[in-house]
């Protein structure tokens, strides 16, 4: 029983993939088994990874959070312009989560609290906040950010750089949280049955709130990294990051239907496109054909899970 | 006063048509040139091509499950480049690429439709994956022969009556495409066996299997459908714009949802019309057109668009909750 779960599990599937593409990379490219370029995979990694813990929550909640990128853009031109209107660096960095959180309470508030659809209000969120954006900015970039400010991108202690530190401490215990926390078996039982649930006593409405405000949290967090790493912020920082965080989420094995996935799926999902964008632009595969081998990717993997389980509802 | 105000929470298409009238009004009296017949008819034609999208979505969404379509814009923008490939810079005949062009859209719809449909899998992931796919694969054959993803604009003379042509000001693509499409598709789901069998499944896949209707064929069809639509889409956008890039459909996906569920078709699926929808895409065309000519920036389009939708919902849940007698 216990080995049937663990063959029959998602870890295990996207761990086996990754192998193979290291495996692959490392005899086609002399370039991608350096301690550089591992670096670089991983650093790539934290912000998704770091993003997809609270949307790992949030699809197993049932839900579906499409503002994750807006949210992220609206934390870094809040950050780049405190950064460069004389705010010492690590208020602007609390500034720019606690925005992050603030957003993501707003979301809460209109999921949780007036039930409308997740979907309904992230697509709103992610048009309206995606507008912001360009008014803050009014079509300019800010690149003359200070040194300092770039610390939760560059940073390192014990010669491991910062973004890389959080993705290892977030998840390892949101993992735990998940598991032995009250509130993270809400959330299962919240997206597995949400009437049965508050009947039997939870507060429903709290675990959801919880949830989408967390998230946002955590999408600030990303935004510091990203931020933080380019050390730039333009108009578009964050388009599109919705859509890979899903990605993440869903490849590492939660059910877009709720209550089943894990935090440290996502961030094998996350590993895995990256470590698939990264390979592939090392052998040299056009840019343009990575969005069609990352798409053939999570259409096969979900499929084969969705062949591989036939039977078991 | 009470009726009135239940008619506006039961009825999507009332509850439209009365903001409609509102925002006309305010329209009007702040902007001087909104009002003439000239602008009223000119602007008809920049919902023509986000509507049909918008009408995709409707089919899509309300066939449950989880049905939505992300892929929808880069089917737009797939479809836009084999035309533009084909008809630009293979020297195909217009019509013949025109018409790849829509059996490109259909197949991609086909490929979401039987992933969702006969593989079981969830709407969101399939078309999550295939917005990639699509959007690559339009870059790919953009690809000219110095290796760089460029637009195609030399389309022969021929071909802009289908998106530049107007009559007494009426665009063709009004007249001709959207309207007949519009009233079809409202006589597909309202009167014909196929659109019961359509909210039949999503109200109920499991009721529906057992009441002997064809699911799976009714899911596959809606995908195959938008795809259609979003080709039909890309054809008019490409005749009115005079070129193809491909990233035409770029952020469309997301709007044409919006719009759709804004006119009240229910997430869930199982509820929603078509003339909901064209409320809906009436309404967000003569906002666009109201906020463009009040010399609003473009970029607070999608803003509003936004605030609308979560607007809407709010209102539809406040009224509802007071006065609907619908329990």
């Amino acid at each position: 029983m216990g080995l049937k779960r663990v063959i029959k599990s998602r870890e295990l599937t996207v761990s086996l993939v990754m192998i193979g593409l290291v495996i692959f990379f490392s005899l086609s490219s002399k370039r991608f088994f350096t301690a550089n370029n591992i670096r670089n995979i991983l650093l790539q990694v934290s912000s998704i990874g770091v993003a997809s813990i609270g949307m790992t929550m949030i699809i197993i909640t049932g839900g579906i959070d499409v503002s994750a990128g807006s949210i992220l853009g609206i934390v870094a031109v809040v950050l780049g312009k405190a950064a460069v209107g004389g705010f010492p660096a690590w208020l602007a960095i609390i500034l720019g989560i606690l925005v992050g959180l603030a957003l993501g309470s707003v979301n809460a508030s209109f999921v949780a609290l007036l039930g409308i659809p997740p979907i309904i209000v992230t697509l709103g969120m992610m048009s309206l906040l995606r507008s912001l954006t360009y008014t803050f900015l009014g079509g300019r970039w800010i690149a003359s950010l200070p040194e300092s400010i770039r610390w939760m991108g560059l940073g390192k202690i014990l010669n491991i750089p910062i973004p890389i530190w959080l993705t290892i401490i977030l998840i390892a215990y949101f993992s735990y949280f998940m598991k032995y926390k009250s509130l993270g078996r809400y959330v299962y039982a919240v997206g597995n049955n949400i009437e049965a649930t508050r009947i039997a006593g939870v507060n429903t409405k709290r675990v959801l709130f919880f949830v989408y405000a967390l998230a946002g949290l955590l999408y600030g967090v990303a935004g510091a990294i990203v931020v933080g790493r380019t050390g730039i912020v333009q108009t578009n920082t964050g388009n599109n990051f919705e859509l890979q965080v899903i990605a993440a989420t869903v490849l590492g094995g939660t059910s877009i239907l709720g209550g089943k996935g894990t935090v440290f799926g996502s961030l094998l999902g996350s590993l895995l496109i990256a470590l698939l964008s990264n390979g592939l632009i090392l052998l040299n595969v056009p840019a343009l054909t990575e969005g069609l081998i990352i798409g053939i990717l999570i259409l096969g993997s979900v499929a084969i899970d969705v062949i591989k389980n036939r039977g078991e509802e | 006063m009470k009726k009135f105000l239940n008619l506006m929470a039961t009825n999507r298409s009332f509850f439209l048509f009365i903001f409609l009238i509102a925002m006309f009004l305010v329209f009007s009296f702040v902007i001087p040139e909104f009002s003439t017949i000239y602008n009223i008819l000119n602007m008809t034609k920049y919902g023509v091509e986000i509507g049909l999208l918008a009408f995709a979505e409707t089919l899509i969404i309300i066939s449950g499950g989880g049905g939505i379509d992300l892929s929808i814009g880069s089917i737009l923008s797939l479809s836009a480049m084999v035309i533009g490939v084909l008809a630009g810079r293979l020297g195909m005949n217009i019509v013949l690429a025109s018409i790849l062009g829509l059996i490109a859209g259909g197949l991609c719809g086909a490929v979401n439709g039987f992933f969702v449909s006969f593989l079981r899998m969830p709407p969101l992931i399939v078309t999550l994956s295939t917005m990639y796919v699509y959007d690559s694969l339009a870059l790919l054959i953009a690809v000219d022969k110095w290796g760089n993803p460029m637009p195609v604009s030399n389309f022969p003379y021929g071909y802009f009556f289908i998106g530049q042509q107007t009559y007494f000001n009426i665009p063709f693509q009004v007249i001709a495409i959207f309207i007949p499409l519009a009233l079809i598709l409202h006589f597909l789901l309202s009167k014909t066996t196929f659109g019961r069998y359509l909210f039949a499944t999503g109200n109920s896949e499991v009721v529906a299997r057992f009441s002997n209707v064809p699911v799976k064929k009714i899911k596959f069809s809606v995908y195959v459908i938008g795809g259609f639509l979003a080709g039909l889409a890309a054809l008019i956008m490409t005749s009115r714009i005079a070129s193809a890039r491909p990233d035409l459909g770029a952020g469309l996906n997301l709007q044409a949802i919006t719009i759709a569920v804004l006119g009240g078709t229910n997430i869930m699926g199982g509820e929603g019309s078509i003339l909901g929808t064209l409320m809906a895409i009436v309404v967000i065309t003569a906002l666009y057109n109201g906020l463009q000519l009040a010399g609003i920036s473009s970029i607070w389009q999608v803003g509003t668009l936004g605030i609308i939708l979560i607007g809407s919902a709010i209102a539809n849940i406040i009224l509802s909750r007071k006065y609907s007698s619908v329990e």
